[in-house]
């Protein structure tokens, strides 16, 4: 049945799937060692970002412009063959975790930044003059309201990470995009191949994206 | 020395096609990505529902896999591109699909007010958006617009996958032929930080004069 719907294709599909899923695992593996990654480098630099000691705010901001204002792609050559010629050796998928991790991270400490700041002070002073404890105000007024504010662009930056471990490709991660390469130079049809690729990336994605968008629906009517 | 004169001199030609491919892909990005907006504020539920799988496509799967689908893809069916255009094609479809999300938020952002206001001075569904809520969505996704492109300079290396000869791909052959490689990616992020820094202040900077000025009327 899929000889007749994809011609040539439909008898290469099955050969190549198994390959081709074995490459999202990495793909999906990449993305979570290097979203984890982001989280603590992104908290790490809001705090200090945030905090009143010059000596942690300027180095966490220019930090934060330097990231932003370089290709990820050039971050990940200098992380994975730069850093060689000083000594450095990762292999690649350890050089991707790096390069992403610390990339995204800059990324997430304006998110966190923005999320901490928006929770009015007064909140916090209105829990205490009710009596509240400190912790009890963090639990039950302050962080619901960050995470409202910080959730949805969190999630944001995971979906365009995932998509983004794409480029680990390039310095031979065994992602996804890699084993496509490799099974287009083994059966020449790139065109089919890179879109079954494409529709892979997108089935894992699209879901990601339509639950944002829930919350955001549902968090911030505004934005409606 | 002469090693670094020669990496700098071959950068510089580099330089050119970054910046090329940058512009080409936002003309294509920002025209396209505008027009689909405008179109779906126009058009029946069907002509809508076509765009927005167009831009979901492209927002849900990875830039570098569209751009292989448009290099590799299409020529091995007979629509062999050349990197360059290739490169310009798939950048500027993907960012079409950031410029619709932009746009058509902006759009949205205009008071309905205008709208009515402009029917009801005699002005047609068309004339209204061409005179009345365009130049005012314009203001207000100016400086996502910019961010976008701040984006777009850096998604530029990602050309180098398939072979059009900027930055990141003549640092590469310049890493094989001198194994300076910490010395070049160095020297290669200093650009792109370089050509990117004044757009990132541009944007920041109309972030914060649109945004004050809102915040005037309001």
């Amino acid at each position: 049945m899929l000889e007749g719907l994809l011609g040539a294709y439909g008898s290469v599909l099955p050969l190549i799937l198994p390959d081709l899923l074995g490459g999202v695992l990495g793909t999906l593996r990449l993305a979570c060692l290097a979203f984890a990654l982001a989280l603590v480098v992104g908290l790490a630099l809001a705090l200090a970002k945030l905090s009143d000691n010059r000596a942690l705010r300027t180095p966490a901001s220019i930090y934060i412009e330097i990231i932003r204002g370089t290709p990820a792609l050039v971050q990940l050559f200098l992380v994975y063959y730069g850093l060689l010629s000083i000594g450095v050796k990762f292999n690649a998928f350890e050089a991707a975790v790096i390069g992403l991790g610390f990339n995204v991270g800059a990324y997430v400490a304006e998110i966190f930044r923005a999320g901490i700041l928006a929770v009015d002070v007064g909140q916090r002073e209105a829990c205490y003059a009710i009596g509240m404890t400190r912790l009890k105000a963090m639990r039950y007024v302050v962080l619901p309201q960050a995470v409202r504010t910080v959730l949805p662009p969190l999630a944001t930056t995971g979906i365009s990470l995932l998509k983004d471990t794409s480029i680990a490709a390039l310095i031979s991660v065994p992602d996804l995009l890699l084993r496509a390469r490799d099974l287009t130079s083994e059966y020449f049809m790139p065109l089919e191949i890179f879109i079954t690729v494409g529709i892979i990336y997108f089935l894992i994605c699209f879901p990601l994206s339509i639950i944002v968008r829930a919350m955001e629906w549902k968090w911030h009517p505004e934005t409606r | 020395m002469e090693t670094y004169a020669y990496i700098l001199r071959t950068l510089a030609h580099a330089c050119v096609w970054t910046v090329t491919v940058t512009i080409a892909a936002f003309v294509i990005a920002f025209v396209l990505g505008s027009i689909l907006a405008i179109i779906t504020t126009l058009s029946s539920r069907a002509v809508r529902y076509l765009i927005y799988a167009y831009v979901e496509i492209f927002r849900n799967t990875p830039v570098l896999v569209q751009l292989f689908i448009i290099y590799f893809g299409l020529g091995q069916i007979g629509f062999k591109l050349s990197p360059y255009s290739a490169a310009a094609l798939g950048l500027g479809m993907n960012g079409s699909a950031t410029v619709f999300e932009i746009v058509r938020s902006s759009l949205k952002a205009v008071d309905r007010g205008q709208y009515e206001a402009a029917a009801a001075i005699g002005m047609t569904r068309i004339q209204s958006i061409r005179y009345v809520i365009i130049p005012q969505a314009l203001r207000i996704a100016l400086p996502s617009v910019g961010n976008y492109a701040v984006g777009l300079v850096k998604d530029t290396s990602l050309a180098s996958a398939v072979a059009v000869p900027e930055l990141a791909f003549r640092a590469r052959n310049l890493v094989g032929e001198t194994y300076l490689s910490t010395q070049i990616y160095l020297i290669v992020a200093a650009i792109y930080f370089v050509l990117s820094l004044p757009l990132m202040r541009l944007a920041s900077r109309l972030e914060m004069k649109l945004s004050s000025g809102r915040h005037k009327n309001a």
